[in-house]
């Protein structure tokens, strides 16, 4: 039914988006974001066409722990991998992990902070516990039990949708435990959207409490969910990487965090081997650095009010 | 028997919102209290009938609105519409048929409309949600036909745009649009007016004026101004503290005023070219005492000029002053 009216919405929907777009890009930081982010979406989506397939120990094509040379971009390791290849396969896993990741984060903490917020009390305050659980168990430690724990039960082998199980269970784990921060901010925004007029206008014009919620409240909050989004995923980065660093990646599946690993075993940094530590590390630096400079320039434009703040 | 030519009617219609007191008052047992918001009113609106419910910010005026809307809950008496006690009903799909028959028109007209939402949108919001058309091209004529009535030339201007791209008046308007798509039978209109330039005014009450004469719509027009209550209502009721003081016909309101709060708000109503020196300006004494601290007696009785013992004692009924007006006054008889 809503094909047809729809059709008077875009004129005015593409003219708003427009001059958003317009403020955003021409936000410094947002600048810098998107170009960082763009170069490693596109590295992330073609990594065989760029450096061909991932190299294991068996079709490594150097020398051991080889500085950058003219052949290796960015020498090699232990096993004499190429360090260009395995960050490039890298970028791969780790943007999958920390964006699917961000998009559990987002869709539980949404529907938990908005139902929250919108419908008050036992529900607010059953919901909110269960949050505040979340919340102040140190997210880390969380990911560090059940990581292994569930390794145990499903097994190393197979795969899920693509993914390997061990880098599924990351995936779910960082999920489930980033998603109270947006929660919080969610029930704060849904608190005082709900008491605005146009929520009574809602109700008498016999919209239900669902349809006041999905067509009123959340359309709302989109700036707070995509400006916080974007840092979410920066913690889900950081949080991937140490968890892959402490050994709980998948070797078979290598992102930064499990190239850091490796690194750090192989006495990357007592023989000098700068390259093999700082390629992974200063990637998954810049990524998070785009993510929270994209972030913040979205928070801005969205908010009109910060805007005069430099 | 019922009353068939009311469309709505209020009996002893309560709103008392309880004060939670702090863990202190309740262990050492104090009693908790009340702000007595709506304190038992009697009014009825027939249909196609305007009437204008007058009181200062703080009488409940609001509250009455959002009762009859069913955005606030009765804590007591029965709000029959057409004879049927509406009170106690409540969720989105039971009170379907009645929001298809009451729509309300609020008073900050930005505030009412949701940014991201289209004008055609807002408009065909209620005619979506109270399941009122069947397909589009219905949908795209109730819509456009609503914008028309409430003023907006050519409807389909207006379709693609959003609040912030209309000016007040334009905004009040779609609002009025908006309750208008789902043709009911009773509006109540809270303050329409009072957030709009005065050039704008007269041509949004015409906009409300001309969808009675039409449609023989009723109106509840809640307004704290008494000139203007008496140039669109047919009937004026004047509130006090969650009180109705005085109910008649806007020429016996204006003209023959029987309660001293009625005499006062008319003396306080500044006229240009008036007798009254300029730069002295005739006011009522105090402040609209608390809901939650209701006089005992006559609740005007603090602020009343002509105030004698009686009124701080005994709570004067509402008095029959003359055909169909009512005054709640011990020297009206």
């Amino acid at each position: 039914m809503t094909e047809n009216i729809v059709q008077y919405s875009p004129r005015g929907r593409a003219r708003a988006i427009k001059g958003f777009l317009r403020q955003f890009l021409s936000h410094g930081g947002a600048q810098v974001g998107l170009v960082c982010l763009v170069f490693f979406l596109i590295v992330a989506t073609m990594p065989n066409m760029l450096v061909g397939p991932l190299q294991t120990a068996i079709n490594a094509t150097g020398d051991f722990l080889v500085p950058p040379s003219g052949q290796h971009l960015l020498g090699t390791d232990e096993v004499g991998r190429d360090v260009l290849n395995l960050v490039v396969h890298g970028a791969r896993i780790s943007l999958t992990i920390a964006l699917l990741a961000t998009v559990i984060s987002l869709v539980v903490g949404t529907t938990v902070g908005m139902t929250s917020g919108y419908f008050g009390g036992w529900v607010d305050t059953w919901l909110m516990r269960i949050t505040d659980f979340f919340f102040v168990m140190p997210s880390f430690v969380l990911a560090l039990v059940i990581t292994p724990v569930v390794l145990e039960v499903m097994g190393r082998g197979g795969d899920i949708l693509g993914f390997r199980p061990s880098l599924f269970v990351i995936i779910v784990v960082i999920g489930m435990t980033s998603w109270s921060f947006v929660a919080r901010i969610v029930r704060s925004q849904t608190l005082s959207l709900k008491e605005r007029t146009f929520i009574d206008r809602a109700r008498v014009v016999g919209s239900s409490n669902f349809g006041i919620m999905v067509r009123h409240i959340l359309p709302n909050l989109v700036p707070q969910i995509a400006a916080n989004g974007a840092l979410v995923v920066a913690g889900a980065i950081y949080i991937e990487t140490s968890l892959s660093f402490l050994g709980l990646g998948d070797p078979l599946q290598p992102s930064w965090g499990t190239l850091l690993s490796l690194a750090q075993r192989a006495g990357a940094a007592s023989a000098g081997a700068w390259w093999y530590l700082g390629a992974p590390g200063v990637c998954a630096l810049t990524v998070s650095l785009s993510f929270v400079l994209i972030g913040n320039a979205l928070d801005d434009t969205f908010n009109p009010r910060r805007r005069a703040i430099p | 028997m019922r009353d068939t030519a009311d469309i709505l009617r209020l009996e002893n219609l309560q709103v008392h919102f309880p004060i939670q007191g702090g863990l202190f008052d309740r262990v050492l047992g104090r009693p908790s209290g009340a702000v007595r918001a709506v304190d038992g009113i009697d009014l009825t609106i027939g249909r196609g009938e305007i009437v204008a419910l007058v009181g200062e910010s703080g009488s409940g005026k609001t509250t009455v609105g959002r009762v009859i809307t069913k955005l606030a809950q009765p804590t007591g008496g029965n709000l029959l519409f057409d004879g049927r006690d509406m009170s106690s009903e409540r969720g989105a799909s039971p009170l379907r048929p009645y929001r298809r028959r009451v729509q309300m028109i609020f008073q900050d007209a930005y505030q009412a409309l949701n940014p991201r939402h289209t004008v055609f949108d807002i408009v065909a919001e209620p005619l979506r949600s109270l399941r009122l058309v069947e397909n589009d091209a219905q949908l795209t004529e109730r819509v456009s036909e609503a914008l028309t009535g409430a003023g907006l030339n050519p409807p389909g201007d207006f379709f693609a745009r959003f609040p912030h791209e209309l000016s007040g008046g334009q905004r009040q308007r779609v609002v009025i649009a908006g309750a208008l798509a789902v043709k009911p039978e009773l509006i109540v209109a809270d303050e329409p007016v009072s957030m709009l330039d005065v050039s704008i005014r007269a041509q949004i009450l015409q906009v409300l004026v001309d969808l009675r004469d039409k449609h023989n719509m009723a109106l509840l027009f809640i307004t704290h101004d008494l000139p203007l209550a008496w140039l669109i209502a047919d009937r004026i009721a004047v509130l006090y503290l969650g009180k109705l003081v005085e109910i008649g016909s806007a020429d016996d309101i204006t003209y023959n005023p029987r309660h001293p709060y009625t005499v006062a708000l008319l003396n306080a109503t500044p006229q240009i070219g008036g007798d009254a020196d300029r730069g002295k300006l005739p006011a009522l004494q105090g402040e609209v005492p608390s809901a939650a601290r209701v006089p005992k007696g006559c609740r005007f009785h603090p602020r009343c000029p002509l105030a004698f013992d009686r009124c701080r004692q005994e709570e004067p009924p509402a008095n029959e002053v003359g055909p169909r007006h009512m005054s709640a006054c011990w020297l009206a008889k």
